[in-house]
């Protein structure tokens, strides 16, 4: 899967736990109201653990992360299914300040992922912070008290003076609208969920969708399956992946000289940069990037036929690109067959194409991606004045610098609006976006005040951001998750990594309106002293 | 009116049919005689092939489309000629008239025609394809399909051409809707677009092969015993239906086409002198010189389930 796919974090319902407010913070009792959270941070995957982790640092440690699920983790706790990795390298898919010596290959696979956010949640002792089988159902603004106040499915709320949205963009999965889904008898597995009971061996097996994550199914599957039929909608560009082992001198080498690991980053990191001239922008270097995929299946798909139904017809970088080496080679094993037929619908016992035939199966695997929120957002958001958030966003979301909204106070995004990268890991933005807002959560906290970004500043920042999407490949043509129906792009930022970070290097706080933190809990304090 | 390709898309994914929606051993195939099983099946089995040929047609033209709604149209129509062909082999089946698994193979001019498309097809413009497949769809499978229904009393064939027929009569409403697009581009583009695709030799090739493949298909048709004029009433349905509107006619890849079946359907015209040596010479075609068959056209199935 896509390294994009694999920032968010999400589950299925958890069992409840008993936890019954959010910790009271560390500098008073009192008995009437809960104080409130300094932060609340919703989502306990990657973007969340990093956020309490630089929140930590700074010495704030009022929070509370609300999860949804059992563990952290998020998407990596979640997406288990066989093959799953990563497709940046492990070295620029972590957080500089959480460095890891210790990957076993360039490119590393979701065990290992999940067991890295594990062992930050240890090693930075943040397991007091996790609230686990917290499923948020909303957050709302309350001006009299300028605090937010974030409410559960089967909990009693807490309030808190900032919030984080760091649940995620691809936060939440589901079947795809195909005809006759219900009556499909057979096992059904969605990629993100996947069912670890089920016995694949000597099944026949059905995989729809040839995304990120079922490129990456599909090789392990016909390794065991009797027959495994893909079926393809739209074929994405597939660049060659070579995924070397770590040796234990290298490791060695990074745990002793950790200056050592920081080059081989930044070498990752700017390499990556160099990308973006192909992938992001829709220039001569784009043909030079369609021409490594061309040749990479040249050199591994020998029939003509099978090469034209696998040539992508869109820009290359305008859906994201595939990293495998495998891909192609597993289509062509005996065992497994590629069905670009349209899908006419699910039957009883299969596929039913267009073609007229039947294509019988014991399961259905569904690497169809993940529900997006372009145009909502994944818990109902009430900001000042009863503002929705959903409408505000309705016909495609908008923020400034990705992070924060004019109308929305104290309230921060992870993977907001236009902050995906089409080229480099999305962990080089969240922490990008991670030091961004603790700076500015740190400097409210400080002065005892409330932040909102100026909607002239946000509106600004936005029409340039459109202008310059209307050269990159996303906005070349192709439909994809990146745009909204209306083809808005909502998601991507047109732009190297490295302009994207350096916009968030500080806060400018002329872009926000300062105003008095008026909390009850203020004057309480105030009084004690 | 303006034509709403949107709804027409709603339309064809509403009237889906699969094999495994027939009964294949449904009784009826007796009624098939010995004088009629003889002839039957060479006709069958150009039938088959010709759709096969249309389905790489329109998969070629998907890639051309100029929106993402006729490029899913004409994947469904790609599909959906496969699916034709997938009846009428299982058809033939049904009527004992395969080889134990072996499916028919091609005459030599459909041979042509398949190692054209494979070659030049996805190369050639939204403009030549756009008025070339419709022709082929209403002289040959209009026409035959028409015959069809009208001669064989197998009511599993019956039931099997009219899902056919409904299928063919959406297409055809696509395919002119297209032409007539086609005729509202600017007169400079048309020329240039025209000349451009003359200038390519793949199109003097592929009207060479089209050629003789017009005529043995009117060959077979009258060896069948079928009366010639209903392929010329199909032709001159591709005019009068394509002339309903100015646009078409302002194409001048139209008005060749147009001119040609007018041409196909006057038996007087030297140009059947010319036709019909071409059908002569391409019999003698060195095999030697044709390529492997390409793998798009060893898909077709008479199996409904796989």
């Amino acid at each position: 899967m896509s390294e994009t796919q694999l920032s968010s974090q999400q589950a299925p319902l958890p069992s409840h736990g008993s936890f019954q407010q959010a910790p009271l913070p560390s500098h008073g009792s009192f008995q009437q109201a809960p104080l409130p959270l300094d932060v609340a941070i919703i989502g306990g995957g990657f973007a969340g653990i990093g956020t309490a982790i630089r929140l930590k640092q700074k010495r704030i440690e009022n929070l509370a992360i609300f999860e949804r699920g059992s563990a952290p983790g998020g998407t990596w706790r979640d997406n288990t299914y066989p093959g799953a990795a990563c497709d940046i390298p492990s070295r620029l898919y972590s957080y500089s300040f959480a460095p890891n010596p210790d990957w076993s290959h360039t490119y590393s696979g979701s065990a290992e992922i999940l067991k890295y956010i594990e062992r930050m949640v240890d090693d930075f002792a943040l397991r007091p912070m996790l609230r686990f089988g917290h499923n948020v159902t909303g957050v709302h603004w309350d001006e009299a008290s300028s605090l937010w106040e974030v409410t559960f499915d089967d909990h009693p709320s807490v309030r808190a003076r900032s919030v984080v949205m760091a649940s995620g963009p691809l936060a939440n999965v589901s079947f795809p609208g195909i005809r006759g889904l219900d009556t499909y008898e057979g096992h059904k597995i969605h990629s993100a969920r996947w069912d670890h009971e089920f016995d694949f061996t000597g099944k026949k097996v059905a995989v729809i969708g040839t995304g990120a994550s079922g490129v990456q199914i599909v090789p392990e599957l016909v390794k065991v399956a009797q027959s495994v039929k893909v079926f393809q909608r739209t074929p994405g560009w597939a660049l060659p992946r070579t995924n070397l082992t770590t040796r234990r001198t290298t490791k060695d080498l990074y745990r002793k000289f950790p200056a050592a690991q920081s080059i081989a980053r930044k070498a990752w990191f700017w390499g990556h940069e160099s990308v973006a001239l192909g992938v992001v922008w829709n220039s001569p270097l784009t043909r030079v990037v369609e021409a490594v995929g061309k040749l990479h299946l040249r050199r591994q798909v020998r029939d003509p036929w099978l090469r034209r139904q696998l040539t992508p017809d869109f820009r290359a970088g305008c859906k994201r690109l595939l990293m495998t080496s495998e891909f192609y080679p597993a289509l062509q094993r005996d065992n497994c067959t590629l069905v670009t037929w349209p899908i006419a619908r699910l039957a009883p016992k299969g596929i039913r194409t267009v073609e007229g035939i039947e294509h019988q199966a014991d399961v259905i695997v569904f690497a169809t991606g993940f529900d997006v929120s372009k145009t909502g957002t994944p818990v109902p958001i009430t900001g000042r004045d009863g503002r929705v958030l959903a409408d505000e966003w309705s016909s495609g979301a908008k923020a400034y610098k990705s992070i924060s909204v004019a109308g929305y106070p104290n309230m921060y995004f992870t993977f907001g609006p236009n902050s995906g990268p089409g080229h480099s890991s999305a962990l080089v933005y969240m922490e990008a976006q991670i030091d961004y807002l603790v700076d500015a959560i740190s400097h409210a906290i400080a002065r005892n005040s409330v932040l909102e970004v100026r909607a002239d500043k946000q509106s600004e920042y936005n029409t340039d951001l459109q202008r310059r999407l209307q050269r990159t490949t996303w906005n070349s043509g192709c439909s994809s998750w990146y745009l909204t129906e209306d083809g808005f792009n909502a998601t991507m930022f047109p732009g190297f990594a490295s302009q994207y970070v350096g916009q968030l290097k500080s806060v400018n706080y002329d872009d926000y309106t300062v105003t008095e933190y008026r909390a009850r809990v203020t004057a309480a304090r105030a009084a004690t002293v | 009116m303006a034509f709403d390709f949107d709804e027409m898309l709603v339309k064809i994914k509403d009237k889906q049919w699969a094999l495994a929606d027939i009964d294949w051993d449904a009784p009826g195939a007796e009624t098939i005689g010995p004088e009629l099983w003889t002839k039957l099946k060479p006709f069958m089995s150009d039938l088959m092939w010709i759709e096969n040929v249309g389905a790489r047609g329109f998969a070629a033209m998907a890639k051309k489309a100029p929106t993402d709604t006729l490029k899913e149209i004409y994947t469904y129509f790609h599909a959906e000629e496969q699916k034709h062909a997938n009846a009428e082999l299982a058809l033939m089946r049904r009527w004992g008239m395969l080889d134990g698994d072996e499916i028919p193979q091609p005459n030599v001019n459909v041979k042509l025609v398949i190692d054209w498309l494979d070659k030049y097809s996805d190369q050639t413009s939204l403009a030549v394809l756009g008025t070339v497949i419709p022709m082929l769809e209403v002289a040959l499978d209009g026409a035959l399909v028409k015959f069809i229904v009208d001669e064989i009393d197998d009511p599993v064939c019956q039931e099997v051409f009219k899902k056919i027929n409904s299928d063919e009569s959406r297409h055809l409403a696509v395919d002119f809707q297209v032409i007539e697009l086609l005729g509202h581009a600017t007169m400079r583009k048309i020329l240039v677009e025209t000349v451009g695709a003359w200038m390519n030799p793949s199109l003097i090739i592929g009207t060479l092969r089209y050629i003789p493949l017009l005529n043995k298909m009117r060959d077979n048709i009258v060896a069948m015993g079928v009366d010639e004029e209903r392929l010329y009433t199909a032709m001159r349905r591709f005019k009068k239906v394509g002339e309903r509107s100015e646009f078409p006619k302002r194409l001048p890849m139209y008005r060749f086409i147009s001119w040609h079946s007018g041409v196909v359907i006057n038996r007087a015209h030297p140009y059947h002198k010319f036709a019909d040596a071409l059908v002569r010479a391409t019999a003698k075609y060195p095999k030697k010189l044709l390529r492997p068959q390409p793998t798009w056209s060893k898909e077709l199935t008479y199996e409904p389930v796989a």
